[in-house]
């Protein structure tokens, strides 16, 4: 029997709850009448938890109190969505996905964090499982100091190269031909299998995954402006970055 | 009309020195050209082209409609068809407006204009912004240090999002890169990068390189734009940035040391 662990976007049922109310003492008093007190009224089904309708956002929210709360009633919150963007470290503590465009900000800071292997996300809580067919973001200038080309779908193929001070981040793989400089972000949205291909290569910051690598005192001579492939290799359950030369005919 | 800016990103790297050498040489080629400096509130360019006395009006009493465009337009003492529009000492950079600036490229292009050279300033603030929007080619300043590479790529990287031709989506602004204070001696002793290195980093078309020479200081302080010093490196470094910009084929000069042959050295040189 084959013992390979495929990770693989796909599609899955549950429960959006779309709630105005973000206080889990308001949410018991009025959801108290609707489910006549009955706990696990659900069966253990995922859910979302919609929070687009709120008008008025306290400072501060009862996240665990909430999740606890939706627990009772029998689902399993794995993400919110219309949440402010000042909730997203204690979003993050309670390990909830954030399930809107704001998983763009998410995915983009990642790499900042200290943390150097967040957990690769389980296949449930993808924010958007790719299509079929993600398309390809071909850039033919070279990417200056201060841009920054952000491809929520699918690979990046730099045909100019980019230079230091550029950001590069892509849901799939990074292709570069070209001097490849700056920050270069691969499978942004958890991708463990996305690659990075350069033909020059030489960045100050590499990361497949939010698995990540800096190159303070430059790179060593094997790889520095050389062909090279990043990509992410298991070693006793921990994710690595495995750097590596690639051999060129 | 061509609207051409003089920019990098970084100061003190010869944005105005180029302005004004480069502005010259189109005038002494016979171009009917203007050269507008967009550093409100620190008015550098009259100094060098030592009109600091003849300023009446200037860019921001045009744009807010205190004057007329003539009356400001500053004829230049060397060269007949060059003339200056000075910046303000008084106003800060709000008071450039986009309005503004489009209005006084129209009547500069009715009155017969051929080239607009736009003076930037440092930073990638308003005024910088600003200089940028109406260009159709971009002369970008680098010094051979990695700072001054660094902020001129952030500005090229300006110039293809922000100027209108970006934001129109029409052809791309038309780059080109000029080397300054260069010293073929330290780039030779490794002390600096070699305008290979700096092409190689930014690429982008080198159109000239200009090498460190102290007759720059005197001509600024003169007021006398750094082309018109007969006979000087600097000077025939500029002309050859004008030739290569009007389409001529020059090879590039004052990029190899040599170093001082020893009879050289023994009796000076001849």
């Amino acid at each position: 029997m084959s013992e390979e662990v495929r990770f693989e976007s796909g599609r899955f049922e549950g429960i959006v709850v779309r709630s105005p109310l973000v206080s889990p003492a308001r949410l018991a008093d009025v959801l108290h009448k609707r489910f006549a007190g009955t706990e696990s009224y659900f069966s253990g089904e995922p859910a979302v938890l919609d929070f687009s309708e709120v008008r008025d956002w306290p400072e501060q929210v009862d996240w665990s109190g909430l999740v606890a709360f939706f627990r009772r009633l029998g689902l399993q919150p794995i993400g919110v969505r219309g949440v402010p963007e000042s909730f997203d470290a204690a979003l993050k503590r309670l390990h909830l996905a954030i399930l809107d465009e704001a998983a763009l900000r998410l995915a983009a800071t990642r790499p900042a964090e200290p943390e150097p292997a967040p957990a690769p996300t389980p296949p449930s809580q993808a924010p958007a499982s790719p299509r079929p067919c993600a398309p390809t973001t071909f850039i033919d200038r070279p990417v200056r100091a201060g841009q920054q080309i952000y491809a929520p779908e699918g690979d990046v193929v730099l045909m100019a190269g980019s230079n230091p001070g550029a950001e590069i981040i892509a849901a799939g793989s990074i292709h570069c031909w070209g001097p490849l400089r700056g920050r270069v972000l691969a499978g942004a949205n958890g991708n463990l299998q996305a690659r990075i291909l350069a033909t020059h290569f030489g960045p100050e910051l590499v990361s497949i995954a939010g698995v990540y690598q800096t190159f303070e005192n430059g790179l060593p001579s094997p790889i520095a402006n050389r062909p090279v492939q990043v990509k992410l290799q298991a070693i006793q359950g921990q994710s690595h970055l495995l750097i590596e030369p690639i051999d060129t005919i | 009309m061509r609207i051409v800016v003089v920019t990098s990103g970084k100061g003190g790297v010869g944005k105005t020195t180029t302005s004004a050498a480069f502005a010259s040489g189109l005038a002494l080629r016979g171009f009917k050209t203007a050269v507008i400096d967009f550093d409100v509130g620190l008015r550098n360019l009259d100094l060098i082209m030592g009109c600091e006395r003849r300023v009446v009006y200037d860019f921001v009493n045009v744009i807010q409609g205190d004057a007329k465009l003539t009356q400001a337009l500053i004829k230049d003492k060397h060269a007949d068809t060059l003339y200056i529009l000075p910046a303000s000492q008084t106003k800060d950079k709000e008071a450039l407006t986009e309005e503004g600036v489009e209005k006084v490229m129209r009547e500069l292009e009715a009155m017969g204009f051929d080239y607009v050279v736009c003076d930037s300033p440092a930073g990638i603030e308003r005024g910088a912004l600003m200089a940028l929007l109406f260009a159709d080619e971009a002369v970008v300043v680098t010094n051979p240090e990695v700072s001054s590479v660094r902020d001129s790529d952030r500005i090229l990287g300006i110039l293809q999002s922000k100027s209108r031709r970006a934001i129109e989506g029409r052809e791309p602004v038309k780059e080109h890169l000029l080397v300054t204070r260069y010293s073929a001696k330290r780039v030779e002793e490794g002390e600096m990068l070699s305008y290979k290195d700096i092409q190689e980093l930014l690429r982008v078309p080198l159109i000239g390189v200009i090498p460190e020479s102290e007759a720059v200081l005197h001509a600024s302080n003169q007021g006398v734009p750094a082309i018109h010093l007969k006979g000087t490196d600097v000077a025939e470094a500029y002309a050859d940035v004008v030739s290569r910009f009007l389409g001529e084929d020059k090879p590039l000069r004052f990029v190899s040391y040599e170093k001082p042959s020893l009879i050289k050295r023994l009796f000076g040189s001849t």
